[in-house]
């Protein structure tokens, strides 16, 4: 048991040191881990303030309120630990489901060719044609989102188009290549060409589909929270920003805290994620570590 | 570089002349891009019909039930309302409604509104939809058209110190969600350092001016048009520039630029007939994706602004449940983008010989 | 324009020497270290005659001759030596030309068919849209003239040119495309005409019609040419003059007769060896042990001893000079007479 854990920490340690050789990228998968860390452990140790005090309204930062306070008087700094939680989770499930689709239905029609790939093609086009968010609209005046899984469900059905184009190019390249050439002539069945040969090989545009698809679902599930379209209740860095917005915070100078630090939790969530993959890069496809 | 290259099979010219006037008119690019722009335009009308009529909790009936409820009319009077408002004989079988439905359409008649009661659904788009093809056009015109210039400049300048400023700032442009960069434009430039006055800037157009062809009114159009068109080009200019950067460096190591130098043609020449034009080929595919983005997209950016436009209504319908304007706006939003893409395709077979013979790809 | 009336300027044959090579050396910038791709490469180039370099792949020809127009890509550098360019009794230094002259000699004075002509054309542009622009570029105004001399030309590569000229690149085949190439390269009238592998993309038949037509040039127009190949029989059929380039040097350098029936470097003999015959049957086919040097780390002495049959403890310390082993034919080897030897006992191409 203790030599499987100390393999399991030195291939870890060896995949970090393989990280670091890009620095941009290395510094977005710290933030990220940073920001999933103080999502899901911070509630822990700092509970959401939910108690109106309105002698201390608008505050700016000090040692008692890191952030300062918000409208009502409740400390910023505690929202923002407990308000990625939901956006992560969203932007995971929406991811994940983006990138299954993406990634199964580009590799089949890549490589099944003919009138698969035509259909699939067809299929990507009308999706992608629909504006998102405005089909997002319509769908939240018609369904109730309220559920934060079903949310990410629906942002992941709809977010695979782009995704899937770019998968499909590039399994149509890797058809191309020898050792998929090999697999075929030996008959080893599309199965298992997809998902040993293919799909091993496209493992970095796989990791980045899915970076890509959770800055996608990020972007559209705030701005559903922040128009009032889902009724999130508790805390959540959109619903942050919609109060922020709502109330008029922009207007008041000492306000500019309790609008600023959503926006910057939300930018540096997509920047460090979309930065990050550049070090996952590194990771998955042997190939570019040589050149550096 | 050993790669062996195979010769393509023979595109005889002759070859191509042998096939039937009617085989090659039905099979060109240009008419298989009308069927897709209007098989799509077909999915998305049904899907619409769809929307509207079948799921369990339908407007349509929701309407009925709201009659009902608050107003105690008996269910057949208030069918017969959502019947007269939605443009649809409920009382015919569901693909006779279908029919109706689409023979309306073409028609341009889309219903009547909810709220305004006997204002059609057609009038309050044409008054609406025209800023946004406005604002979204010229913001799109002019990222595309600066990104593509950028890209160039910095493949040409590649690992320079104005290459990698660029690069890290197209990378926190294209990471930052829109409507975010709207707010925060509003703040720092309108609220904190008080450059600019958000609030006459609001709306469409000033009060008193009118629609001509005066330098007066393009100058408030524009006036108010500048904020969206200012957050549309800012957040999707990085993605331009670095994916024509990248398009660049490619097209900078394939022979025909060796051999443009080789034939001692001029720097500027070789820049823009033989890398600018070539690299700048895939952006146009991309465009696809850009304009349903930005489309989609002008219906945050026009609330946060509010520049009344045809995102601005849709957003209102939807928070006020006005269904028919909803279901036209979003069927007329998603049609703007099938077109827009038809013309994409277009320019893009235009500038690429290639396209022109036959199937793509 | 002297001679746009006439299609192709009957070159003198054995009238002075358009250009010549003084000590060249190509150093590309690589992570690792210098590449030295070419290393002091002499070479006179008489008029009216074609000299072909032959070698394997990283032997450093193609580089020389992409360094004579100075098209080497940017981590590339001419780090010594002289490249001289004649015409008319005036001489320049093409190492010395500004940016504007050096667009100006191009393609005019020297021009290059390349080894991928599928590749080689702007896939936008119609044909005649980049015959004109090449001539615009040198000063031609007139459209109608330049018009005619690219039909013309098309023709003397025996293609269609009535439609050749309005296609576009995608349209023509492979071998149409090497041939548009080829008239395109003549546009001008240059007095040297680089060709890098004419010939290697095609398939075998299209590569005879591309020979038959490059020995059409070289025999009723007297063309100078300088023809880069690693395939010996094309160049022993089209060249006066063949140079064997080995590790960036030229190593053999002699009539195309005597390259191909008395060669004295053992890495000619090689490559001769390794060319399979049609003739003969079966036989053993020869190839040269070893790989291609390291351009970054060479080898001590001469750069062929790690894989020569003749190597001996000199050949490790001392790099041989180019010496004269017969009438015009020179080589570099400390063992050239053993190799003249061995082929006294075993010749080649014993029919």
């Amino acid at each position: 048991m203790g030599s499987v854990f100390l393999g399991a920490v030195q291939s870890m340690g060896a995949t970090l040191r393989i990280m670091s050789y890009n620095k941009v990228g290395f510094t977005g998968f710290i933030a990220v881990m940073l920001i999933l860390f103080m999502s899901f452990i911070g509630p822990f140790f700092v509970p959401l303030d939910t108690e109106t005090k309105v002698d201390q309204i608008y505050q700016t930062p000090s040692a008692e309120h890191w952030m300062g306070t918000d409208h009502q008087g409740r400390d910023i700094f505690s929202q923002i630990v407990n308000g990625g939680k939901d956006v992560i989770i969203v932007a995971v499930v929406a991811g994940a489901l983006s990138t299954f689709i993406a990634v199964t239905f580009g590799t089949l029609a890549g490589f099944a060719g003919g009138r698969i790939d035509a259909f699939v093609v067809s299929v990507t086009d009308i999706v992608l044609t629909i504006p998102q968010l405005p089909l997002l609209l319509v769908l939240a005046a018609l369904i109730k989102l309220n559920n934060i899984v079903y949310l990410g469900i629906i942002l992941g059905a709809l977010g695979w188009p782009a995704l899937l184009r770019a998968v499909r190019s590039q399994a149509l390249s890797l058809k191309q290549r020898d050792f998929v050439e090999a697999a075929r002539a030996l008959d080893l069945g599309t199965t298992h060409i997809i998902f040993r040969e293919i799909v091993p090989n496209m493992m970095t545009y796989i990791i980045i589909s899915f970076a890509l698809a959770m800055t996608g679902a990020i972007y559209a599930q705030v701005a559903l929270v922040l128009f009032g379209l889902v009724p999130f209740s508790g805390s959540n860095w959109g619903v942050m920003l919609s109060l922020a917005w709502v109330r008029g915070a922009i207007y008041f100078k000492d306000s500019i805290w309790y609008i600023m630090m959503p926006v910057a939790a939300i930018v540096i969530l997509q920047l460090s994620v979309v930065t990050m993959t550049r070090s996952l890069e590194l990771v998955f496809n042997p190939r570019l570590r040589s050149g550096e | 570089m050993a790669t062996t290259i195979t010769a393509p099979p023979v595109k005889n010219i002759h070859e191509k002349q042998r096939e039937s006037g009617f085989y090659r008119v039905t099979h060109s690019y240009f008419f298989q891009k009308i069927w897709k722009a209007l098989f799509t335009a077909w999915v998305v009308v049904t899907l619409t019909f769809f929307l509207i009529r079948l799921l369990p909790s339908n407007p349509v009936e929701l309407f009925i039930q709201d009659l009902m409820v608050q107003y105690g009319m008996p269910y057949h009077e208030a069918q017969d309302q959502a019947a007269a408002l939605f443009s649809i004989d409920l009382n015919q079988p569901l693909w006779g409604q279908y029919l109706d439905y689409m023979w309306g359409l073409l028609h341009g008649d889309m219903g009547t509104s909810i709220l305004s009661p006997g204002t059609p659904v057609t009038s309050i788009i044409m008054r609406f939809l025209p800023w946004t093809i406005f604002s979204v056009g010229i913001a799109l015109m002019i990222s595309f058209t600066l990104g593509i210039i950028l890209g160039l400049f910095m493949a040409y300048r590649r690992e320079g110190l104005l290459d990698h400023i660029l690069t890290v700032m197209a990378s926190i442009l294209s990471s930052i969600p829109n409507y975010i960069l709207g707010i925060l434009l509003i703040i720092f430039l309108g609220v904190r350092w008080g450059l600019i006055s958000v609030a006459s800037m609001r709306g469409t157009l000033s009060p008193g001016v009118e629609p001509g062809f005066t330098l007066e009114f393009f100058k408030d159009a524009l006036y108010h048009a500048a904020l969206p068109i200012l957050t549309y080009v800012l957040t999707t200019i990085g993605s331009w520039m670095l994916t024509m950067k990248s398009s660049t460096i490619g097209v900078l190591e394939e022979d025909y630029v060796t051999v443009a130098k080789a034939k001692g043609l001029k720097e500027g020449r070789i820049t823009s007939s033989y890398v600018g034009r070539n690299a700048s080929l895939p952006m146009f595919t991309l465009l696809t994706i850009a304009i349903g983005f930005v489309v989609g997209g002008s219906v945050l950016i026009e609330t946060i602004f509010q520049y009344q436009g045809i995102g601005y209504i849709l957003l209102q319908s939807v928070n006020k449940r006005d269904y028919t304007v909803m279901q036209g706006v979003f069927l007329v939003i998603t049609l703007a983008v099938i077109i827009a893409n038809f013309f994409a395709d277009i320019l893009y077979s235009w500038l690429d010989p290639r396209i022109k013979l036959g199937k793509q790809e | 324009m002297s001679n746009e009336s006439q299609l192709i300027w009957k070159h003198e044959a054995g009238s002075g020497t358009p250009l010549s090579l003084r000590n060249v050396h190509i150093i590309y910038g690589a992570r690792k270290g210098d590449v030295q791709a070419v290393r002091g490469v002499d070479l006179d180039l008489r008029a009216g005659e074609s000299i072909a370099l032959i070698g394997e792949s990283g032997s450093g020809k193609t580089t020389l001759g992409l360094g004579i127009v100075r098209l080497l890509v940017k981590s590339a550098d001419i780090s010594q030596g002289e490249i001289i360019y004649r015409r008319n009794g005036t001489e320049v230094n093409v190492l010395d030309l500004d940016k504007k002259e050096l667009r100006e000699f191009r393609w005019k004075e020297c021009s290059m068919v390349f080894q991928s002509a599928l590749n080689a054309f702007n896939p936008v542009l119609r044909v005649w849209d980049q015959m004109r622009d090449t001539a615009q570029s040198h000063g031609w105004k007139d459209k109608k003239a330049i018009r005619q001399r690219s039909l013309d030309l098309l023709g003397f590569v025996q293609l269609d040119a009535e439609r050749v000229i309005d296609a576009y690149p995608h349209e023509l085949s492979g071998g149409m495309r090497q041939r548009v190439l080829i008239a395109l390269s003549l546009l001008l009238d240059p007095q040297v005409l680089i060709l890098d592998e004419p010939t290697t993309a095609l398939d075998i038949l299209t590569q005879r019609t591309i020979i038959d037509l490059l020995r059409k040039l070289k025999e009723e127009q007297h063309f100078t040419m300088i023809f880069i190949s690693h395939d010996l029989a094309i160049a022993a059929e089209l060249a006066d003059r063949i140079a064997t380039m080995y590790a960036g040097r030229i190593v053999e350098l002699g009539s195309a007769d005597d390259i191909f029936y008395r060669p004295r470097h053992p890495y000619t003999l090689g490559l001769i060896r390794a060319v399979p015959k049609v003739v003969g049957g079966f036989q053993e086919l020869f190839s040269i042990p070893g790989s291609p040097p390291d351009l970054i780390d060479l080898p001590s002495g001469c750069k062929f001893h790690p894989r020569c049959p003749y190597a001996t403890d000199k050949c490790k310390t001392e790099e041989p000079d180019l010496v004269t082993v017969g009438r015009e034919h020179e080589a570099a080897c400390w063992h050239w007479r053993e190799v003249e030897e061995e082929l006294q006992t075993n010749p080649l191409h014993s029919v």
